[in-house]
């Protein structure tokens, strides 16, 4: 049977930010449907209208002509409407079955039959008595999309699904979307990436600040203009680095590097060894979860390990705590800006003076000095162009890509011989990448080199000089980026080969 | 040498009914824990229960009111606790450190006119065949109801938990409000059930004590049982059975430092007092080692306030 779904004058208004400003959407079966956006321009609100998280202040969702009230999550459920949150609404400690018996009306026995036909049919692997904590990104995404699949939704939503996936896992789920198209589920497809809205998508409606800007068919389009209708301007694309520090000497040398922890959460690091010269980025990919924030820790002195050696700048750092590290002018960008890099009830003058390097002597005799930070402080905001000069805005009041912005200045201000980067750009919108993707290439040009950990292969292969890809805590071989594609890139990540 | 076994017998009895009020309190506490509440006021609605029971039973001489009351007085005063944190999203902590200190200061303002007046004898059940097995009789035999209850407790818990839907649901909470609430399950209303449920078995474990352990009111008679109860559940790492031993071994080593203290061992009292302290940690620490498994116990939003989106 064909499903309309349509959405009409559909607006949210959060204090201070119109997150949708009258939305208009309809939608057929038998088609994907592209939303796309930036972060921050109502796509994620309006799916979580659709699926009964959020409600709207106006207007109405149609269902096959009907309009339909969706109060809570149950109402979508009770509309057949599906949902897979880019941040998974799993429970970690509970079996995958466990997770997928706790909101269904059968018995386990009937349901057990049920899931094993979807893992049948749709060439599932999953094992379904482990807690979901043990399983990749990509099976987690699938116990979600089985989780809708038991209800027989007649509308798919996808929010941000490729985020966590590997190349593979993402050809693999575009085959599944396919599927479930052609057996006449309405998939709506929200993503902030272009190539994938061409690939995958018939039509794509796109989004700018709480606004639908356009309608069109994917034929229609190319990455360009839909990355202009997006941004709302033309971006200036950025230069192909090269590299001119070919000879230069060494400036790291990690040697014998493991990890075993405790932690069932975490991933053991398994012999890592590899260089760094002077003015080089080395870029290490990988699905998250496999010892991506392990590495950045042993490399920024949160974890000491045992018989690693680090030798930077011809001196063994390896015992040395962060701080002293710093000194060493090392500098470092966490992953998590909220909860590792930044304190976000502090004031950003509070924050950039929490790096505290020796060099800046912002403590004296034990006391602050106030006006040194805040001169500091404008000049992190001026020369890395914050989005405001009020040093005394708490850091929770910035963008992402402010906040981002502002952290890689407090680290590069300081001339650091090495910056370790830890998913830079992650959820930032185009002209926060391109900006940040500036700066990182100007530090290689500067002579200072960088590691660069991420999970965007793109990023990686154009900031890169040299790449390699960690899988289950171990390090693939370190090839130069220009012989390496990002489906080669894929591979590895996946724990495949290539010659 | 049968003299000898009974002896032991009833020595076994008697850690058995010490450990009664722990197990109540932190099976309840457990349920409250798994949902992801950590409720602090388990001393103070033990306390409360202590002295509704004991009022109650003064007051109409029927022992079945007194307990059904204790229960109900408990979950009364952890539902100021539920509307603190669920409803005005109050921090966890400090509500339950205010719900302890108000539980004992209102406890000693009623228990005011009860001090000095005995209790009752609480009907113990199938006395006549403790003296039938030697050794095993005073095991199994003459106790009151509760203490069966208490006992069966930790494993009815577990079942609970582990195999049934109510229980999966009261996990999947205490381990993602977030995606739970996704789910659609009402989330206040699961905690708020979890927090009642506890509240109830704190004021059950109360009511153990001044009807039966100690058959009389004395204020602060609970003397920290209710602390003792909240480490045990997180020594035993949220595990039912695991805090059934460590109940049983505190109780233990408790009754045995006392005999210790009485026989006049040379041994400092201060040191014998702290034995079952230092004893239960060690043994729960050492029977819970295994990280994964705590993981996969452990509340993951243990003590988060938790906001829907509107």
């Amino acid at each position: 049977m064909n499903t309309k779904l349509k959405v009409s004058e559909i607006s949210k208004i959060y204090p201070g930010c119109i997150a949708n400003d009258k939305v208009s959407l309809e939608f057929e079966s038998g088609k994907i449907y592209a939303l796309l956006g930036e972060n921050g321009a109502g796509k994620s609100t309006l799916v979580k209208i659709l699926s009964g998280v959020v409600k709207p202040d106006e207007g109405k969702v149609f269902l096959n002509n009907k309009s339909i009230k969706l109060n809570s999550p149950l109402d979508a459920k009770k509309n057949n409407i599906g949902m897979v949150f880019q941040h998974f609404n799993l429970f970690e400690t509970l079996s995958v079955f466990e997770n997928l018996s706790i909101d269904s009306n059968k018995t386990n026995e009937d349901l057990r039959v049920l899931v094993n036909d979807i893992l049948k049919k749709y060439n599932f692997k999953i094992d379904l008595d482990i807690p979901v904590l043990n399983l990749s990104a990509g099976q987690k995404q699938k116990v979600e999309i089985i989780r809708c699949l038991i209800r027989n939704p007649k509308v798919l939503i996808m929010d941000e699904p490729t985020s966590v996936l590997t190349e593979q896992e993402t050809d693999d789920l575009f085959i599944s979307l396919k599927q479930f198209s052609n057996e006449g589920i309405l998939i709506i497809y929200i993503t902030h990436k272009l190539k994938e809205v061409l690939s995958l998508c018939d039509e794509v409606a796109v989004m700018r600040k709480g606004k639908v800007v356009s309608v069109s068919n994917t034929i229609d389009e190319k990455i360009e203009s839909l990355a202009n209708k997006m941004v709302g301007e033309s971006l200036n694309t950025i230069k192909k680095k090269i590299n001119n520090f070919k000879d230069s000497e060494e400036i790291l040398k990690i040697s014998n590097l493991n990890f075993e922890s405790d932690d069932p959460y975490e991933t053991n690091l398994i012999d890592l060894n590899f260089s760094l010269k002077k003015g080089e980025c080395l870029g290490i990919a990988g699905i998250s979860g496999n010892g991506q924030s392990e590495l950045f820790q042993i490399l920024s002195g949160e974890i000491i390990t045992e018989d690693t050696s680090i030798m930077f700048r011809n001196k063994e750092i390896s015992k040395l705590n962060p701080r002293e590290r710093r000194d060493y002018l090392m500098a470092f960008s966490p992953e998590d800006r909220i909860s590792q890099a930044a304190v976000p009830e502090l004031k950003i003058y509070e924050n950039v003076a929490l790096n505290n390097f020796k060099s800046s002597n912002f403590f004296e005799k034990g006391l602050v000095n106030e006006k040194k930070i805040k001169d500091h402080t404008q000049k992190i905001l001026s020369n890395f162009s914050v989005n405001t000069d009020n040093v005394e805005l708490k850091s929770q009041f910035l963008s992402g890509g402010n906040l981002q912005k502002l952290i890689i200045g407090r680290e590069l201000i300081t001339s650091p011989e090495l910056l370790v980067c830890f998913n830079p750009t992650w959820g930032l919108d185009v002209g926060a990448i391109n900006y940040i993707h500036e700066n990182l290439i100007n530090i290689n040009q500067q002579g200072k080199s960088s590691i660069l950990i991420s999970t965007d292969n793109d990023e990686l292969l154009k900031l890169s000089d040299r790449v390699c890809v960690i899988y289950k805590g171990k390090l693939s071989k370190i090839m130069n980026a220009e012989n390496v594609t990002p489906e080669k890139l894929g591979i590895l990540m996946g724990g495949g080969s290539i010659d | 040498m049968i003299f000898d076994l009974n002896f032991f017998g009833m020595l076994i009895g008697a850690i058995m009914a010490s450990s009664v009020p722990l197990i109540l309190a932190a099976s309840g506490e457990l349920i409250t824990e798994r949902s992801g509440v950590l409720n602090l006021g388990v001393e103070g609605m033990m306390i409360v229960g202590a002295i509704s029971g004991f009022a109650l039973m003064v007051l109409t001489d029927n022992l079945f009111l007194a307990v059904i009351g204790s229960m109900l007085s408990g979950l009364i005063i952890s539902s100021i606790f539920g509307f603190l944190t669920q409803t005005l999203f109050t921090n966890h902590v400090a509500s339950g450190l205010a719900l302890t200190i108000f539980g004992i200061g209102i406890s000693a303002m009623i228990g005011k006119n009860f001090v000095g007046i005995p209790g009752k004898d609480f009907p113990l059940l199938l006395v006549n065949l403790r003296e039938s097995i030697p050794f095993l009789g005073p095991i199994l035999f003459g106790h009151s109801i509760i203490l069966y209850v208490a006992f069966a407790l930790p494993f009815a818990t577990n079942y609970f938990l582990k195999k049934t839907k109510l229980g999966l649901i009261v996990r999947a909470v205490g381990d993602s409000p977030v995606s739970a609430s996704n789910q659609g399950i009402n989330v206040a209303l699961v905690r708020y059930s979890c927090i009642l449920y506890g509240g109830a078995m704190c004021g059950l474990a109360g009511a153990y004590l001044s009807l039966i352990y100690t058959p009389q009111w004395i204020e602060n008679m609970t003397a920290g049982r209710g602390w003792i109860a909240l480490a045990l559940v997180v020594f035993a790492t949220w595990s039912p059975l695991k805090v059934l031993a460590g109940a049983i071994i505190f109780g233990g080593v408790t009754i045995m430092q006392l005999h210790l203290q009485a026989i006049g061992l040379r041994i400092p009292v201060q040191l014998l007092s702290a034995l079952p302290y230092i004893m239960t940690i060690i043994v729960l620490v050492v029977i819970s080692r295994d990280s994964r498994k705590i993981k996969l116990n452990t509340p993951t939003s243990l003590g988060q306030i938790f906001y829907k989106e509107k």
